[in-house]
């Protein structure tokens, strides 16, 4: 159940050491963010905390319980305001 | 997703559940209520663009007979400065609480200074006259290009850009900079055969909400409070007071008022924490009200911005690259919604190569506030106007040329991800396919297209549902109603339910009778607040089957719910007669006590939203006035539950985009002051103004919703104003950059043209 995380040039620079793809093996999002806090200790509240996250495209709030299919795509982005 | 079987409410109009109060006015708004002991409260605001506080001197107004209390920045609590949050919607108290009441300095004509409360407004506002403040007047900057220069007068003399890197060493009023890159620019372009780059400016805008800022507070000697105001997010409006007061949430209670529009501008606090300052201090109820004056200068505006944009496509019409500097007025605090617009410049497009670089910068003007789609519109006028350019130098039809280049499911996005969900094709197709657009157009006349692109929003959300004994239920959510939500939760749960429409009340709780739910904003309401109705009228069901259950004597499972009615599952459960909804509830002490159920959710799986538009103008070579004669406007609405509040809320966005485009501006003088802060003024459309706005419902429904919604609310504000200006340019031949493109801008683009001709 390999997904592909993805992180933003910014958000990788800030936190990652301008890393910004990663092979994680989770079944769901909260999976992800823990073994990202695991791999850079305090990303996943940084994680949990600035960003929407799009699965395959698809947007959701960041919620542990998203499941990641195997392959997913998983992209942080900069959450988002509406008016 | 139930896409084949007939919806009975869904789609339909029944009347508004709202209108009656409305139309006899008596619907409660925010300034409307009134409270035993109620006092009324004034706002002493800085006549200074930028100004260094030296003293407050309070004692005057203090002793004035009926003052009950005054306050300044020293009865607020000072934060620390942190940024709280994620990046674009990162809030700092630090800032918020300097905006509520100024600290060390004003930074905009209209910013708080001070507030009274008194037995009445005339003795209130006398006591501001009585409150002396010694300012040194400093240098000012309006203009975010002047903001920019080197030497400009800085608002924050220890302002060091975000995301640069390194971090540059000197302060400036760059807040921050941001970019998104896809691809390979410089290899891009290479590859066009024509290449448009041109500069954009747009003025500031407010969102000109009928309906000014207004709260009642009333705070006991127990330390806990209530607070009554008009707003978007009546949890938001706790939350942020709360964190502004340091007060803890759960010793305040917010009501919902009925709100005379927000878009966007009714999502942040500005009277809330000032009245509860008031209140607190004499122990009384605190009425406050805002003026039109103090909306205009006081409270958020959009960003006015200044553009670059390029885009390269080859002979074929193939977009090959596109590059973009967005550098938009924070106002005086930092959070401009130039991320928003980097994200969606694009989005519309398939484009391998591509570009958004932003600027948030600050200036001596109000913190800019959320104004429908935020962002989005602005970047939108700048690469719509040239993707126009692109598509005339080519000779194409700017449909068919967006349509080559448009963006689907599976396309990658310049933000990063990609695109989940189409429509977009859809609205193009309509709009080829309405017969409006054949239509032949006379001398002075041209027909502008342009497209438009919003995220959709989604996120935390409650509901309530109840059965009552009479068989009539209760939906409560905490949302909000500005786009006709009371009326979507009942058609959708009384679908659901298999009921009459009729037989659903639906009302919006406060914040202690119903779970935490976020702003009505980001076209959210419908769909995530309905997810949450849906799922606690789904746990209703599963109830209700559980009553009939016992009526019947059988066992749960064997009961089924089928058109407003308990029905056993097979043969097999018993020759039971169905039992309506109404009858079940009739036995509800004696099979348990009350029905009712809450649904809690954090809604994911949005569905962004597309819109095209065409408008036909004449422009008059006299004057300058330019008179729209038509506007289609093409929008994919997933599944329109109520398709006249859809279209409702379509004509609403094209008419403020026609006012963003023709005529609304801030005004400043040398002084930095605002010359137009009402609407004499400041030209907001009027009905004679505007055509009848054809809105085209274009329905792809959203999979992850039970009846296919997306959210319908903002992204018809994106395509008008590159319309009109689109539409312009083939009138008379003239591009125009700026906005507004008011009278005396044509007539000067008018004359420019004719004097370049005779060179």
């Amino acid at each position: 159940m390999t997904a592909r995380v993805v992180l933003t040039s910014g958000f990788s620079r800030r936190y990652t050491g301008g890393e910004k793809e990663f092979e994680i093996e989770a079944k769901t999002l909260g999976g992800v963010i823990k073994e990202m806090d695991r791999r850079f200790p305090g990303l996943g509240h940084h994680l949990e905390e600035e960003t929407t996250v799009a699965i395959d495209g698809e947007i959701h709030d960041v919620g542990y319980y998203q499941p990641v299919g195997p392959g997913a795509e998983v992209f942080f982005i900069p959450k988002l305001e509406g008016g | 997703m139930n896409d084949v079987a007939p919806f009975k409410w869904v789609g339909t109009r029944p009347i508004r559940p709202d209108g009656v109060p409305k139309v006899t006015g008596k619907a409660q708004y925010g300034a409307d209520l009134t409270m035993p002991g109620m006092l009324q409260g004034a706002i002493l605001r800085s006549p200074h663009a930028h100004a260094r506080i030296k003293s407050i001197d309070t004692s005057k107004a203090e002793k004035l007979p009926g003052v009950k209390a005054v306050v300044t920045s020293k009865d607020f609590p000072d934060h620390k400065f942190e940024y709280i949050g994620p990046e674009r919607v990162a809030f700092n108290y630090w800032h918020m609480t300097r905006n509520v009441m100024a600290r060390e300095k004003v930074l905009y004509e209209g910013h708080a200074v001070a507030a009274v409360a008194a037995i009445s407004k005339s003795i209130a506002d006398e006591a501001c006259s009585l409150i002396k403040v010694e300012y040194e007047v400093l240098k000012h900057a309006i203009d975010v290009d002047d903001a920019m220069k080197p030497d400009a007068p800085l608002l924050f003399e220890d302002m060091i850009t975000r995301g640069v890197e390194p971090p540059p060493t000197k302060p400036s009023n760059i807040s921050k900079r941001l970019e998104f890159k896809l691809g390979d620019i410089d290899a891009g372009f290479k590859q066009a055969d024509v290449v448009i780059e041109k500069t954009f400016k747009t003025a500031a805008i407010h969102q000109a909400y009928i309906e000014p800022h207004a709260c009642v507070v009333k705070f006991e000697q127990d330390g806990q409070g209530e607070i009554w105001s008009s707003s978007q997010g009546h949890f938001v409006v706790r939350a942020y007071t709360c964190g502004l007061l340091k007060l803890p949430v759960g010793d305040v209670r917010c009501y919902p008022a009925e709100i005379g529009g927000g878009f966007g501008g009714k999502t942040v606090v500005y009277l809330e924490p000032v009245a509860v300052a008031l209140s607190r201090k004499c122990g009384l109820p605190v009425k406050l009200v805002m003026s039109r004056e103090d909306c205009f200068k006081a409270t958020g505006p959009t960003s006015g911005s200044s553009m670059r944009v390029k885009i390269g496509a080859t002979k074929d019409g193939k977009i090959v690259a596109a590059d973009g500097e967005f550098k938009f007025q924070a106002g005086a605090f930092p959070g401009s919604p130039v991320m928003n617009g980097c994200m969606c410049a694009f989005a519309p497009y398939d484009i391998p190569n591509a570009r958004s670089v932003g600027y948030d910068v600050v200036c001596n003007r109000p913190k800019s506030a959320a104004y429908r789609a935020p962002g989005s519109p602005i970047s939108a006028f700048a690469v719509e106007s040239v993707l126009d350019m692109v598509a005339q130098k080519l000779n194409m039809d700017p449909l068919e040329f967006r349509l080559k280049n448009a963006a689907r499911a599976g396309t990658q996005m310049v933000y990063g991800p990609k695109l989940s969900h189409g429509g977009y094709v859809e609205t193009l197709e309509a709009l080829m396919k309405h017969p409006a657009y054949k239509v032949k157009l006379g001398k002075n006349q041209g027909r502008g297209v342009a497209s438009g692109y919003w995220f959709n929003g989604g996120g935390e959300s409650s509901a309530t549902i109840h059965v009552h004994d009479d068989g009539t239920v209760q939906v409560a959510t905490g949302s909000p109603d500005i786009g006709g939500s009371r009326a979507s939760m009942a058609m959708m749960v009384a679908e659901t339910l298999g009921i009459d429409y009729h037989q659903v009340r639906s009302i919006i709780a406060d914040t202690a009778s119903v779970g935490y739910t976020h702003v009505t904003g980001g076209s959210r309401v419908t769909f995530a607040t309905g997810i949450a109705a849906l799922d606690a009228t789904k746990k209703v069901i599963k109830e209700l089957c559980k009553r009939a259950a016992m009526i019947w004597d059988v066992d749960p499972e064997g009961v089924v719910w089928e058109d407003g009615h308990a029905k056993p599952a097979s043969t097999n459960v018993g020759d039971f007669k169905p039992l309506s909804l109404k009858e079940i509830a009739a036995k509800r002490a004696a099979t348990g006590g009350p029905i009712g159920a809450e649904g809690n959710v954090n809604a994911g799986a949005v569905a962004p939203g597309f819109s095209s538009q065409f408008c036909d103008v004449e422009v008059d070579p006299e004057t300058g006035k330019v008179t729209v004669l038509r506007f289609v406007a093409a929008q994919d609405v997933g599944k329109a539950i109520h398709p006249s509040y859809v279209e409702g809320q379509i004509q609403g966005g094209v008419v403020q985009g026609i006012g963003w485009a023709l005529n609304e501006e801030y005004i400043y003088n040398k002084d930095g002051r605002l010359d137009n802060a009402g609407f004499l003024d400041y030209r907001v459309p009027v009905a004679s103004d505007v055509p009848m706005i054809d809105a085209v419902l274009v329905e792809v429904p959203n999979p992850s919703h039970p009846y296919g919604v997306k959210g319908v609310g903002e992204v018809n504000i994106c395509p008008p104003m590159a319309a009109m200006a689109n539409a312009i340019d083939r009138a008379i031949g003239t591009r125009l950059t700026e906005l507004p493109m008011s009278p005396p801008r044509v007539l000067a683009a008018l004359d420019a043209g004719k004097k370049k001709a005779a060179e």
